[in-house]
């Protein structure tokens, strides 16, 4: 094994991390605002939403969090990639990445939906009482009052579910993405030595590594109050 | 002149019957305290002129405005939730548990709204807040987070909150029963230094002795209504309600 043998398996698999680090991104920067919203959905008692549109909105979101938690991804993977052709006839085909994306970003957004209600409900009704008595109507109130706080409580569990997606894009191999699982296995049968594997389990652990402490300033940025 | 009319009031949370046709009025610049027994609505009541409850019956008036009215079949309707803000902005309420914001300074818990509701720039809003919190006794702690603080000090912050949107009305839901003894009298005085400012105040307190010295009027509720109004010797010295006799006695065993 030389050294132009490595470098050449690093700069394959590296070229993989650029996929899945496409993924990475593209997943949370649409599954964030997407789970906001929902969250959001799921908790709105509005005039509006009061009755049959309300209950209809919810069974909905509800029916939205609960196939996409209480299903496989990669079944999900499957589906979106193979299973829409399928049903279609032909007529929906995604390119695999594009199938990776909308999977990824439906799946995390679900996950989302749940982290972020629960860290809006957590924060109790006299805030809301307080926003309320000094003029503050409710999108004001969530933006500026209820939102930040919520902010502090979600951190740890979002952190978690980015160390979770790092790994879940690997999954993106079984659709043909050429991300950094596929690239190292391609390397393995080709050549039968197990080093272009512990090349991506470096890079796997190099990113987590950079995502933990991202997450860790965040915390500590937030550090400077407690909720009681 | 009345600035508050509260007129057969109902309130309903699910099947138990809270606020059982209660009438309540305030006249400008009166302080009112508000006593009672434990679960008989005073919160209530006042929850629902500041608009934090739905009332199922009755009317709400401030300063001549509806902001619920009974329709034809005795339900209250309200204005639409933007209209109603805004009348109701001209009440301030300080809560039981102080409410403050936990994510932002005290300095900032006193700007948050002045800016946001009622649009002042921040060198207008900060120094409004600078001399409030002069006025409750914090210039110190500007900048400390409501955490930091004991609950007097949270207390005092919070009055100073409400003040900061200019409120004609101020309305304490027993502004001093989640605090420690010794920490009663600082909050006690910032109330009374507001009572000489005649602003129109409504009370609910178990503290007897400061409802008395402060009240220009005291109003007894029980059981969802109010069944006494009256001075403060009326009520509190000399009552000749059964029920008042009896209320009081138990605080004074308590
Ligand atoms: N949001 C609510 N949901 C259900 N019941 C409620 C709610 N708020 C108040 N109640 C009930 O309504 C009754 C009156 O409550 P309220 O808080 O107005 O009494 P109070 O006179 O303020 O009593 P206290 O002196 O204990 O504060 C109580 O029986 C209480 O349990
Ligand atoms: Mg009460």
């Amino acid at each position: 094994m030389d050294i132009d043998y490595l470098s050449d398996t690093i700069a394959y698999i590296a070229m993989g991390a650029g996929v899945t680090l496409k993924v990475f991104f593209v997943t949370l920067i649409f599954s964030i605002p997407l789970g906001i919203i929902c969250a959001l959905g799921k908790l709105n008692r509005a005039k509006a939403l009061r009755g049959i549109p309300g209950a209809l909105l919810r069974g909905i979101l509800g029916g939205y969090t609960w196939i996409f938690r209480g299903t496989p991804l990669l079944l999900q993977l499957f589906f979106t990639y193979y299973g829409l052709g399928i049903l279609s006839g032909g007529r929906i085909a995604f390119s695999p990445e594009m199938a990776a994306y909308l999977t990824f970003v439906f799946n995390y957004a679900a996950y989302f939906t749940e982290i972020f209600r629960g860290g809006i409900q957590s924060i109790g009704k006299g805030q809301y009482e307080a926003a309320k008595a000094l003029g503050m109507n409710p999108w004001l109130t969530m933006k500026r009052i209820i939102l930040p706080q919520a902010v502090k409580i979600i951190l740890p569990p979002l952190g978690n579910e980015s160390i979770n997606l790092i790994k879940d894009t690997a999954l993106c191999s079984v659709i043909t993405v050429t991300e950094i699982l596929r690239n190292a296995n391609r390397v393995m049968s080709r050549d039968f030595n197990i080093s272009a594997l512990v090349i991506a389990a470096a890079i796997y652990l190099l990113m987590t590594f950079v995502v933990i402490q991202v997450f860790r300033r965040l915390e500590k940025r937030y550090a400077y109050y407690n909720i009681r | 002149m009345e600035i508050v009319k509260a007129v057969k009031l109902h309130k309903y949370f699910g099947k138990l019957h809270v606020l059982k046709g209660a009438d309540f009025c305030a006249n400008r610049g009166e302080i009112i305290s508000v006593i009672g027994p434990s679960g008989s609505g005073k919160s209530t009541l006042l929850r629902l002129l500041n608009h934090l409850e739905i009332a199922d019956r009755g009317s709400i008036r401030i300063d001549g405005q509806y902001i619920a009215k009974e329709n034809a079949e005795g339900r209250s309707e309200y204005l639409s939730g933007k209209e109603v803000l805004k009348i109701c902005s001209r009440l301030g309420m300080v809560f039981q548990g102080f409410n403050l914001f936990p994510h932002r300074s005290v300095i900032e818990n006193l700007m948050e709204a002045p800016m946001m509701v009622a649009g002042l720039s921040k060198s207008v809003a900060a120094e409004k807040a600078e001399v409030l919190l002069g006025k409750v006794g914090l210039t110190d702690k500007r900048d400390a987070y409501p955490g930091q603080l004991s609950g007097g000090q949270q207390q005092r912050v919070a009055i100073a909150r409400a003040l900061a949107m200019d409120p004609e009305i101020m309305l304490f839901d027993e502004p001093t029963s989640a605090l420690d003894p010794e920490l009663i009298g600082e909050v006690l005085n910032v109330i009374k230094n507001l009572a000489a400012e005649d602003m129109t105040m409504i009370i609910v307190t178990h503290e007897m002795n400061f409802a008395r010295e402060i009240s220009d009027r005291v109003v007894f509720m029980d059981d969802g209504a109010i069944r006494a109004t009256g001075t403060p010797d009326e009520i509190l010295v000399n009552p000749d309600h059964p029920r008042i006799r009896a209320f009081l006695q138990k605080i004074v065993r308590a």
